[in-house]
């Protein structure tokens, strides 16, 4: 028994000699890729040419398309207004974080990350609680009346915002601070050494933050729904993919074709626009040159110096303060509160389902994702890498509520349904996660040299013992690091959980629900709990992952 | 015009003193090379001068004008990063034209200074093509370029030719001095190479552990070093421990090598028993039929002479030169060594010993 797993690595050693093995295993990872993650995520575009008369009756009806509009449009109306915001606001922070010295900024750093590790679905009560006054909450908020659009903005920004800053201070990083250095040294005062340098330099980071940003700001529906629905506006406010939850829990407002009719519409529209936004941000940015050469000194000056740089960092650490972290951890005000009966059964089970559907998920993603993301790192200026590495993005960039939908018709047609519900979740959150993982790692595979594997394969390495031996400790924080963003990412998730199925209950379901039933007592404390689990695992998953290194370094 | 002074100056990066408390006057088109041991501080003394760090503690002046708590983008000093950075996404000429586009001096400026400052490099040819485009030599011209289109008249140049293969640098650094010359422009030129050093500039600073250790003209420094330190660094030298025997009424100095041999240098102010290192440069040993006793222990080929490597008598590894078309001796031959008496410089030996004092970090 002992020697069983030797000799299978030794066995997948050998295997791995023959090119045919591994172009098989290649092939292999790349047909589940397109079958299981990219062609469901957009299967019901053919619904519009298959059931068109559906389509078409929600398009006659002018009450329902009004809404599907009007839902659409608040969605990238939001999350244009969100995400430049965030560049606003997320240039300046990444400038702090990347450029300057001080104390705290290493509690600054995680505090920073530390939303992303919320699921949305407890943002959504957290903001609502802290801007407004909901009914039956009992904690005292900030007591605003805001319109359901504003309070929208308010709440996207909290888990948009730290991606934003992370795209941005990752580009910073690999500008050498020469230049700017070198700029005033020929004359230009601190801002003009921003705008005429490090700027133009910048855009690669910007279409990516912006992307993730947008696409993250479209896809969302947890948070937005529970905090539309604590609103009270739940009915008459919609984005797209609220409106797709909203049209879940209550069956009784339109006729089960209208339904059906209308989340094909909606998907349909989210994923077009959201494919197109992808080329267009991605060419215009590439494109964007910024026009006005002229340069003007004495602005320049007076924008580098005096009380205004000051006033711009005082402003940036005050925006991350009143309007990402404290609306983010208001929650916790609940633990001044008598401790509500919460039923532990439920919540342990639903607990449990998250944790179940988020590891098989990540797990495959790894699986399956090592081979792509080496192959494109390593085949970056082939046809196919190319094509690969634009299909990669895709489940990323459409609603999750739309790849949701999408992905239940797909398997429905081959009769999975219902009673395959937790598998077809799993394939869900597996679609969604995998660009994460697979992002991450070709940037860690493309900064390793492939001269070490060469190297390792000349001393009579075979391809996979080089791999086990040499590449992969090199990239292993990547894949940590990808694995949790990962798993944080599918634990969070409600929309494609959805418009999956309404009978598997994950963590973020379970709070919708209680949230639904004006639970909001005990809506929060689950909130707590599930935060407190998932801190602790990052924080062993940090200690366990720093002791190795420390220890290979 | 552009006379540098500073005053005292030093820079503390927490307890450490990258630079400490240095004085010193540079001329109105001076070229001066910084040189000294890695991590002596080189590098942040002309940051310090060109304003990109505040020195902690200290003044710089420059024609009299008190600038340390003037802003760099005021400072109009030309400085060429050791990393070059040039802008990567400017063409060379934009890159040239940076400095009268943010100064606003308008588009014929622009034109215009880039036009010659390209043209004086060399680069005028390639003005439209991108960084990435160039050698590493090209690159290092057009950065010189670049900075020299600011007009400014003082130039800071930190380690400009280090990363060059040996021909392009020779040829490169007689050109920037011939270059700055004309413009009559104040250089600061950090280095490594003390070849380098001593073939360009008007006046070396020496520097070590953040200080001056020594600062004089290369042809100073070389024939009088006024320590076994820069004795060694600037130049190649043989290094002997002696102690000092006997001394004429006129102050001509006798010593005595380790082995009991007897040396004869010029007038000294030491006193008989001082302990002392004498220098004496490879090329003025020479062989004769009667001196220092020393065995052959490498004859090395160095182009134009040979070098010969030997142990004396007394222990001291001692080398020497042979034109390259004379006779060499053969490894494990005996020959007699003589110093000649005028190029010998005595030093006070120091505590540390002679490693002590030659270690270079
Ligand atoms: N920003 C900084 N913070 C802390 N210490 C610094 C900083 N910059 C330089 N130092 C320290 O100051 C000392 C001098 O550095 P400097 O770069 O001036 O050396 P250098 O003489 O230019 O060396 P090299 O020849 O290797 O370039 C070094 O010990 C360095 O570690
Ligand atoms: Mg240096």
């Amino acid at each position: 028994m002992d020697g069983a797993p030797v000799s299978f690595l030794k066995r997948v050693d050998e295997l791995s000699g023959s090119s045919k093995v591994r172009r098989s295993w290649f092939a292999f990872a790349c047909a589940v890729f397109i079958i299981v993650i990219v062609v469901p995520s957009i299967f019901v575009v053919t619904k519009l040419f298959t059931d068109w008369g559906l389509v078409d009756s929600v398009i006659n009806n002018d009450g329902i398309r009004d809404t599907v509009l009007s839902a659409v449009a608040n969605s990238f109306s939001i999350a244009l207004v969100v995400t430049v915001i965030d560049i606003v606001v997320g240039l300046p922070m990444a400038w702090i974080m990347v450029r300057k010295d001080f104390k705290g900024k290493k509690w600054l750093d995680t505090l920073l990350d530390m939303p992303l590790a919320f699921p949305t679905a407890v943002l959504g009560i957290s903001v609502v609680m802290f801007w407004g006054a909901p009914e039956g909450v009992e904690l005292p908020g900030l007591g605003i009346v805001v319109s359901p659009y504003v309070m929208m903005i308010f709440l996207h920004i909290l888990f948009t915002y730290p991606y934003m800053v992370r795209s941005l201070s990752a580009i910073l990083e690999q500008i050498e601070p020469n230049f700017e250095t070198a700029a005033m040294t020929l004359g230009a005062s601190k801002w003009t050494a921003f705008r005429t340098i490090t700027l133009p330099l910048f855009r690669a980071g910007l279409a990516t933050g912006f992307i993730l940003c947008f696409a993250r700001s479209l896809s969302e529906t947890g948070g937005t729904y529970i905090a539309l629905t604590m609103m009270g506006v739940e009915s008459t406010f919609f984005t797209g993919p609220s409106f797709i939850s909203w049209l879940k829990s209550d069956t009784s407002v339109y006729s089960a074709d209208e339904m059906m009719g209308a989340q094909i519409l909606i998907s349909v529209i989210m994923i077009v626009l959201a494919l197109l936004l992808l080329v267009v941000v991605r060419k215009a940015i590439a494109g964007f040159h910024i026009p006005l050469k002229k340069v003007w000194p004495d602005l320049g000056r007076k924008l580098s110096r005096g009380p205004l740089p000051k006033a711009k960092d005082v402003l940036t650490i005050a925006f991350l303060l009143v309007v990402v972290l404290l609306p983010a951890f208001y929650i916790f005000m609940y633990l001044t509160q008598p401790i509500p009966d919460i039923d532990y059964g439920v919540l342990l089970g639903s607990i449990a389902t998250s944790f179940l559907v988020a590891g098989v998920a990540v797990a495959v993603d790894i699986v399956i994702g090592v081979p792509m993301a080496m192959y494109i790192a390593r085949h970056r200026d082939g046809k196919l890498g190319q094509t690969l590495d634009g299909l990669v993005n895709v489940p990323l960039i459409i609603p999750t509520t739309a790849l949701g939908f999408s992905l239940a018709l797909f398997w429905g047609g081959f009769g999975l349904s219902e009673s395959f519900a937790l598998l077809l979740v799993i394939l869900g959150h597996i679609s969604f996660t995998y660009p994460l993982v697979v992002r991450n790692l070709i940037g860690a595979i493309e900064e390793v040299d492939p001269a070490y594997e060469e190297v390792a394969m000349t001393l009579g390495a075979k391809p996979f013992q080089a791999f086990r031996k040499v590449l992969f400790p090199i990239v292993k924080s990547a894949v940590i690091a990808g694995g949790i963003l990962a798993f944080t990412r599918s634990l969070g998730e409600t929309g494609a959980t959805t418009a999956i199925s309404n009978t598997v209950n994950t963590v973020p379901i379970y709070i919708t629900k209680l949230v639904q039933s004006g639970d909001y007592t005990e809506a929060a404390m689950c909130s707590i709990v599930l935060i407190a689990i998932c801190f602790v695992i990052m924080l062993v998953l940090r200690l366990v992952t720093s002791r190795r290194s420390g220890r290979d370094a | 015009m552009a006379r540098i002074k500073l005053e005292r100056i030093s820079m503390r990066f927490g307890d450490f003193y990258a630079v400490r408390d240095i004085s010193l006057d540079i001329n109105n088109g001076e070229y001066v090379t910084i040189l000294g041991p890695s991590g002596c501080g080189k590098t942040t003394l002309i940051k310090v001068i060109s304003g990109i760090w505040r020195p902690t503690e200290g003044k710089v002046y420059v024609d009299g004008m008190d600038v340390t708590d003037i802003p760099m983008e005021d400072r109009d000093v030309g400085y060429v990063f050791q990393n070059i950075a040039l802008f990567p996404h400017m063409s060379l000429k934009e890159n040239v034209a940076y400095s009268p586009r943010v100064k606003d001096q308008g588009d014929e400026a622009m034109e215009s200074l880039s036009t010659e400052y390209l043209e004086l490099v060399g680069m005028l040819a390639r003005a439209g093509m991108f960084p990435d485009e160039l050698s590493g030599g090209e690159q290092q011209k057009v950065a010189i370029a670049r900075a020299l289109a600011s007009g400014s008249k003082m130039l800071m140049l930190d380690e400009p030719l280090s990363a060059l293969d040996a021909r392009v640098r020779v040829e490169l650094r007689y050109e920037l001095r011939r270059l700055v010359k004309k413009l009559g422009i104040t250089v600061l030129h950090v280095t490594h190479d003390q070849e380098e050093a001593m073939s360009v500039s008007d006046r070396i600073v020496l520097m070590r552990y953040g200080a001056i250790a020594e600062v004089g003209t290369p042809l100073e420094i070389y024939r009088r070093p006024k320590s076994v330190f820069a004795a060694n660094f600037i130049g190649e030298t043989n290094l002997l421990e002696c102690t000092v025997s006997d001394k004429s009424k006129n102050g001509k100095t006798k010593l005595k090598l380790r082995g009991g041999e007897e040396i004869r240098a010029s007038k000294t102010d030491f006193k008989v028993g001082d302990p002392v290192v004498i220098s004496v440069r490879p090329e003025h040993v020479y062989t004769a039929t009667d001196g220092l006793e020393a065995e052959v222990t490498a004859v090395v080929f160095m182009g134009t002479y040979w070098r010969v490597r030997t142990t004396a008598a007394s222990r001291d590894f001692v080398e020497y030169n042979v034109s390259s078309d004379d006779e060499v001796p053969s490894i494990g031959d005996r020959v007699h060594l003589v110093f000649n008496k005028k190029a010998i410089v005595v030093f006070e030996r120091p505590r540390g010993g002679i490693e002590g004092e030659i270690k270079l970090e």
